[in-house]
């Protein structure tokens, strides 16, 4: 913050100082593409925000049935979504150890942790998939309350996020291929671990979110004063 | 680190970007040169459309009745669509697509994007967005009909026009074109931030990249609300869901919806809508400072004020929006909140005015083509934020609210405004595209006839207004309130309005004749110090700098230096090859 209005605070048109220049020229790819992942995580986080106020507001009307809090209600038992959780902390972690063994040079750790990745995202994504058709056979249709609504559109979307992810991960596997270099591979993987991370952290709040029960959306929601 | 790494990827040649087909090279360019045009023309293109539907539209308010082809439905439809696609389709996308996509590279010493390939994506995906919108015209029912703020509970509902595949099919566009803007967008920001020449400080850029800037970043923010309530919407139109449906008897039959709220669509709707005045004006703003400061060849007045107000306006731009919405019946406290922050807004606006105006005094005014446009968006702009001050006050806009005030108001400040300026900037870039002139006689034709034009529209339409003439009515009916001499006035409107479209065709030929047979101009006809005018080859070619990148030195005002030979220093001009009037031994102390 104390850069930028340091930065905002030059003067162009007076003799040039050594505060003006040099100035940083991106060396290297890697570094725009770490800037333009910045700026695009922003943007998620952004949609998902604004998703999440519309659905504080919403829990406060008086046709929203929370999906936790009664025996009954599908996320009093979340076993499925904690099992799912951790298969994408798992992806997490492999995605990690695949960009520390790019780093090392091991092709074998490579496929390894490459694989576990793949695997374990693709775990998720099913995982995702029984608990919606779960909810469709015990009768919680997207359309039949505001709580199952907003579970399947921001599961949903944060599938779709993770989909996207995935093809951007296969790619690099694929340039991986064709030139083998473990040093552009490592950097790619260090963005794409940035992007698990951060889908992780989005996946932990919404499962938060929308596993609450109706008290803890009446406390949130006067909280913030909807 | 290998030694490519080291080289800045501004100095970088990229060889899988280097076109070597006629495809590559004009169709699936990855060009940023090459991708802007194809955004302009895009854009161009599809603002024609908007720009008949408006014409028609005309027809039907100065001449009601009298054409058979205008009905309620298809009226509505034209409001509608006409509203949609100039504020996105074609403002944003020419502004950021076309002008973003031209003039950052060249402007900050980069060969290209960052992201080329990604760029490339962009457009097409663009293209894709416009094409399905378009596609609505086509289907049963036709587009939709809702206004171009698409509010629900109307805008899903049978009795508007295009509520079945005409909205979906809206939404749908939407969802894509924010796509496409995002990646556009990002690649914008990282280009700005990371691939700018040696020398290039962020405060020695050109203006115009400020605004962009700053306005893609608005876009990369305010775009995901317009997104989110899109996806909203369109899980209440095809799964039933009750996102935005309150219970509602349609047609005397009572839907399955319960408990949704319109008005949460309307905040998520200005929450984009608002920033989105800025995402078209900012650019504006850019490109008419450097605009005037070339043609009045003095350097721009308070250029540290001018990026503080870019980044002020930005920010600011986020917490106004609810001012679009004091007749839903919102908390007075809130009104009062919003009708301040919109008030604040008005500040670092009118310090971009002043500052307009101190360039222009005692400057050496140049009236050319570019500068008559640039001086007409200082009367528009101003004429049309000085009516959003008293827009902005909640007793004022309760009243206009629903009135002809509003509608001249905003084609006044985001209508007419950012047009001067497109028109102002395609007139000042057109050598460096093409190496030639666009006409000068025909430029000042259509200057005169667009701003005295577009007067002629809007005055009336803000007295029409005041009589409480009312905005989206088909037609008026039996009103004891309004004279009939309204109609007159409304028939004189409609009349301004053809005559402006037309001279809009004179504009066309212009461009279409000036491309092939326009005066050459030569390299930097209008002796600018910004770097998109230094490059090796002129017009610009593929990687736009030959062999290296510039090295720039200074900002870019460096107009009517005392002492110095030249009326302007280029940016890549180092100290050391300045030419000075007075005698060597003086340089050398000036250097020291």
């Amino acid at each position: 913050m104390m850069q930028i209005l340091k930065t905002l605070r030059i003067k162009p048109w007076l003799p040039q100082g050594q505060e003006t220049e040099p100035f940083s020229v991106a060396t290297n790819k890697e570094k725009a593409a770490s800037t333009a992942l910045k700026f695009f995580l922003a943007v998620i986080t952004v949609i998902f925000f604004l998703f999440t106020v519309t659905f504080l507001q919403r829990t406060q009307s008086y046709d929203f049935q929370a999906l936790s809090g009664e025996p009954w209600l599908p996320f009093s038992n979340a076993s499925m979504l904690w099992q799912n959780s951790i298969y994408l902390l798992m992806a997490s972690i492999s995605i990690i150890l695949a960009n520390k063994s790019a780093d090392l040079q091991s092709f074998k750790g490579v496929v390894i942790s490459l694989t576990a990745t793949a695997l374990f995202t693709v775990l998720f994504i099913g995982g995702q998939v029984q608990v919606w058709q779960q909810l469709n056979q015990s009768g919680f249709y997207i359309y039949a309350n505001p709580a199952n609504s907003y579970y399947f559109l921001l599961t949903g979307m944060h599938a779709l996020h993770i989909v996207a992810g995935v093809l951007v991960f296969i790619r690099c596997i694929w340039l991986f291929s064709l030139d083998l270099s473990y040093q552009t591979l490592a950097s790619r993987l260090k963005l794409c671990a940035r992007y698990w991370h951060f889908l992780l952290f989005i996946w932990l709040f919404l499962f938060f979110l929308l596993t609450g029960d109706a008290q803890t959306f009446k406390t949130i929601a006067l909280f913030c004063g909807f | 680190m290998t030694e490519m790494e080291n080289i800045a990827i501004a100095d970088q040649v990229d060889d899988s970007s280097h076109p070597n087909s006629f495809l590559t090279k004009y169709v699936w360019s990855q060009d940023h040169k090459v991708i802007a045009i194809q955004y302009s023309i895009t854009a161009i293109a599809v603002g024609l459309i908007a720009l008949v539907l408006s014409g028609i539209m005309r027809l039907q308010l100065g001449f009601p009745n009298e054409f058979s082809f205008i009905d309620p439905s298809s009226y509505l439809q034209f409001v509608t669509m006409h509203g949609m696609i100039m504020v996105i389709y074609l403002l944003t996308a020419l502004l950021l697509g076309g002008f973003g996509n031209y003039l950052i590279p060249l402007m900050i010493g980069a060969r290209d994007m960052v992201f080329p390939y990604l760029n490339m994506l962009s457009y097409w995906t663009y293209l894709l967005s416009v094409l399905v919108l378009v596609s609505s015209f086509f289907v049963s029912g036709g587009p939709t009909g809702a206004g171009w703020t698409l509010y629900p509970p109307q805008a899903i509902l049978s009795g508007t026009p295009g509520a079945d595949a005409g909205i979906l099919l809206m939404l749908i566009s939407l969802a894509i074109f924010i796509v496409a803007f995002t990646m556009g967008g990002l690649n914008y920001v990282s280009t700005i931030l990371q691939a700018r020449a040696k020398g290039m400080t962020l405060m020695r850029m050109p203006l115009t990249i400020w605004g962009i800037f700053v306005a893609t970043i608005l876009g990369l923010l305010a775009f995901p609300a317009l997104l989110v309530s899109a996806i909203m919407m369109i899980f209440d139109k095809v799964v039933g869901t009750s996102f935005f449906m309150p219970a509602i008897l349609s047609l005397g039959e009572t839907l399955d919806h319960s408990g949704g709220s319109p008005i949460l669509f309307q905040h998520l709707f200005w929450f984009f809508g608002h920033p989105e005045v800025y995402i078209v004006a900012l650019p504006a703003f850019g490109m008419v400072s450097d605009v005037i400061a070339v043609h009045a060849r003095k350097n721009i007045f308070g250029y540290r004020m001018m990026v503080w107000a870019i980044v002020a306006i930005g920010g600011l731009s986020f917490v106004v929006w609810a001012h679009h919405m004091y007749v839903s019946g919102m908390n007075p406290y809130f009104g009062f909140f919003f009708a301040t922050t919109t008030l604040i807004i008005a500040i670092p606006t009118a310090l971009k005015v002043y500052n307009w105006l101190l360039t222009l005094w005692r400057g050496n005014i140049h009236l050319t083509v570019p500068m008559l446009f640039a001086i007409g968006f200082i009367f528009t702009f101003t004429h049309g934020g000085l009516t959003g001050l008293m827009l902005g006050n909640v007793v004022i806009d309760l009243p206009l609210s629903d009135t002809f005030f509003v509608v001249a108001h905003f084609h006044m400040v985001m209508g007419v405004s950012p047009v001067m300026v497109l028109f102002a900037a395609i007139y000042h870039w057109f050598p460096l595209l093409t190496g030639r002139f666009l006409n000068n006689s025909l430029g000042k034709f259509h200057f005169w006839g667009t701003f005295l034009g577009t007067y002629a529209i809007y005055l009336p339409m803000h007295y029409l207004g005041f009589l409480g003439v009312p905005r989206r009515y088909f037609a008026m009916g039996e009103t004891d309130f309004i004279p009939e001499s309204a109609q007159t006035l409304n028939a004189g409107i409609t009349v301004s309005a053809i005559i402006v479209g037309l001279v809009q065709l004179v504009f066309i030929a212009n461009l279409i004749w000036s491309t092939f047979k326009g005066k050459k101009s030569g390299r930097n006809p209008w002796q600018a110090t910004s770097l998109e005018w230094q490059t090796a080859q002129f017009p610009p070619g593929h990687g736009n700098w030959g062999e290296h990148v510039p090295q720039v030195h200074r900002w870019a005002y460096d107009y009517s230096v005392p002492e110095v030979k030249d009326d302007f220093i280029p940016q890549n001009i180092s100290p050391e090859e300045v030419e000075y009037l007075i005698s060597d031994e003086n340089n050398s102390r000036e250097d020291k």
